[in-house]
């Protein structure tokens, strides 16, 4: 038969029509799994980075088939891995970190703790995350520097996204003297609360005195608002308290501390030795 | 105060004075109401200035496109009926200039106070616009510049009695109308599996003759997929 031709050693013309059918097969393949990948991670990985896991996932089904079909032709792989196996040890080696960061990348793209925009705390770096790529995430710290962290940290480290909900809440203690009226500055806190247009009606602010304090008498405040305005009304919000409550006459107290003596101040009895003596008219104090 | 203006043009009522007058080749438009003032330079032939009601949702910050009326007293909806009623909620006023081939938005503003609310919970909730309105069975006499009057037909499809304390709506979805003593909008709230309930607009002037607004969405060209609210965390 003429599939039986021999076209050089071993290999025949049906072996290599095999082969060709095989590695048409393996493109069918990849090109489907890329397309189911690309429909799956759409939402979840950026474009950019969908493009990269698609096309590693397609060569990497190819590179399997033509590894597959290599003893048909008469070359035997066995032999190649054991001659780069020294070589793939070093680079295995070598890589080992940057493996890791990758995998950790992918990983993130596919939970997606962060997003590009969100405002974060990674491993104690707070900024807005700048980019997410596929070897390391990059930060814009508030105060206007570039960090870049690698994929492998940021996967492993605790991470804080101050913008994954919608609503977040502001918090201050406010401490008055214990002769101000504690029900009337809680009336004027909730007042302000209630006027400002940026603070949520719902959940409702909570202000109570929280602590009788050494020197004070501590109210705690309480007022969520939407998570994009936190920064601008915690700001905002402090200051009008305070400016609020000493217009009605209610101060926010030093530290202070009341010294009670067992025995009389010493002044106090030089003062009263003075007063008893007749000829003097000048008081030391 | 809404309608369409030819240049130069004065308005002064309730607080508010705006003008757009010629200067040299250039417009100068102003604006002054409830501590705000606002001052425009305009580079353009603009021969017409077009006022009117868009949707509340702009002022102080375009923060959400969701607005919560919350009902001062609560309905009692029996099963299987529809009632209407008729709640207000908050006008902003929309000030368009004529471009080449549509209007373009110039100024907003508002002579109510604004608040926001959570509807839902931090995690999984929505901020909205929050709106206190009493309820009355047929349509109340208000100052159209602070507020519009909604019409609303709420249907209960359950087999149960239900209470009723507030209801969202997507307010990239309105259709405000108004004509020179009212603004107005209808909308429905069907009440289903009890506690939760579905909101949509009604592309209809609450009366006759009334002149339908220009809808902000569409000045800016913004893709609206969906209209309705599905209010899952309770009515």
């Amino acid at each position: 038969m003429i599939l039986d031709t021999v076209v050089y050693g071993n290999v025949t013309l049906f072996n290599l029509l095999m082969v060709t059918v095989i590695l048409i097969i393996a493109v069918v393949i990849a090109k489907g799994v890329a397309i189911n990948l690309k429909r799956s991670l759409k939402d979840k990985v950026s474009r950019e980075h969908l493009e990269i896991i698609v096309k590693a996932v397609n060569y990497s089904i190819i590179g399997v088939a033509v590894l597959l079909v290599l003893p048909t032709l008469g070359v035997h792989p066995s032999g190649l891995l054991v001659a780069g196996g020294i070589a793939g040890l070093v680079i295995g080696f070598a890589s080992q970190s940057i493996v890791s960061n990758l995998i950790s990348g992918l990983f993130l793209m596919i939970e997606r703790p962060i997003k590009i925009g969100n405002a974060v705390n990674i491993a104690g770096t707070a900024g807005v995350v700048e980019d997410i790529r596929i070897i390391s995430t990059t930060l814009r710290t508030f105060d206007g520097l570039y960090v870049r962290i690698p994929n492998e940290q940021v996967f492993t480290t605790s991470i804080t996204n101050y913008v994954a909900y919608v609503a977040r809440r502001v918090e201050y203690v406010v401490g008055i003297r214990y002769s101000d009226d504690a029900d009337k500055a809680i009336g004027i806190i909730k007042k302000l609360s209630e006027v400002h247009p940026l603070t949520l009606k719902n959940p409702a602010p909570d202000v109570f005195v929280n602590n009788l304090g050494d020197s004070s008498v501590n109210i705690i405040v309480r007022i969520w608002v939407p998570t994009t305005e936190w920064y601008g009304v915690m700001m905002e919000l402090l200051w009008k308290i305070k400016k609020a409550l000493e217009k009605e006459g209610i101060q926010i107290p030093f530290p202070q501390r009341e010294v009670w003596f067992n025995n009389e101040l010493k002044s106090r009895e030089i003062k009263n030795s003075n007063s008893s003596d007749p000829g003097s008219s000048n008081s030391t104090g | 105060m809404f309608g369409y203006y030819d240049v130069p043009l004065g308005i002064a009522k309730e607080g508010i004075s705006l003008s757009v007058k010629r200067k040299g080749e250039v417009l100068l438009y102003r604006r002054e109401c409830v501590d705000e003032k606002v001052e425009k330079i305009l580079l353009a032939s603009t021969e017409k200035i077009l006022i009117n009601p868009i949707e509340p949702l702009n002022k102080p910050k375009e923060l959400t496109s969701y607005l919560l009326i919350e009902f001062e007293k609560t309905l009692v909806v029996e099963p299987g009926a529809t009632q209407k009623i008729y709640v207000t909620y908050p006008v902003e006023i929309g000030v368009f200039m004529s471009g080449d081939k549509d209007f373009e938005i110039l100024d907003i503003f508002t002579l109510i106070k604004q608040k926001f609310t959570l509807y839902g919970d931090p995690r999984s909730g929505v901020i909205c616009k929050y709106w206190r309105s009493e309820v009355y069975s047929s349509k109340p006499s208000i100052n159209l510049l602070h507020e519009g009057i909604l019409e609303l037909s709420i249907t209960n499809t359950n087999t149960e009695w239900v209470e009723v304390t507030k209801a969202v709506f997507n307010a990239y979805g309105m259709k405000i109308y108004y004509s020179d003593d009212m603004v107005s909008m209808k909308a429905t709230m069907k009440i289903v599996k009890g506690k939760s309930a579905e909101t949509d607009f009604v592309d209809s002037p609450l009366e006759k003759g009334m002149k339908k607004s220009f809808e902000l969405y569409t000045v800016r060209t913004l893709s609206v997929t969906a209209t309705k609210f599905v209010m899952e965390v309770g009515i």
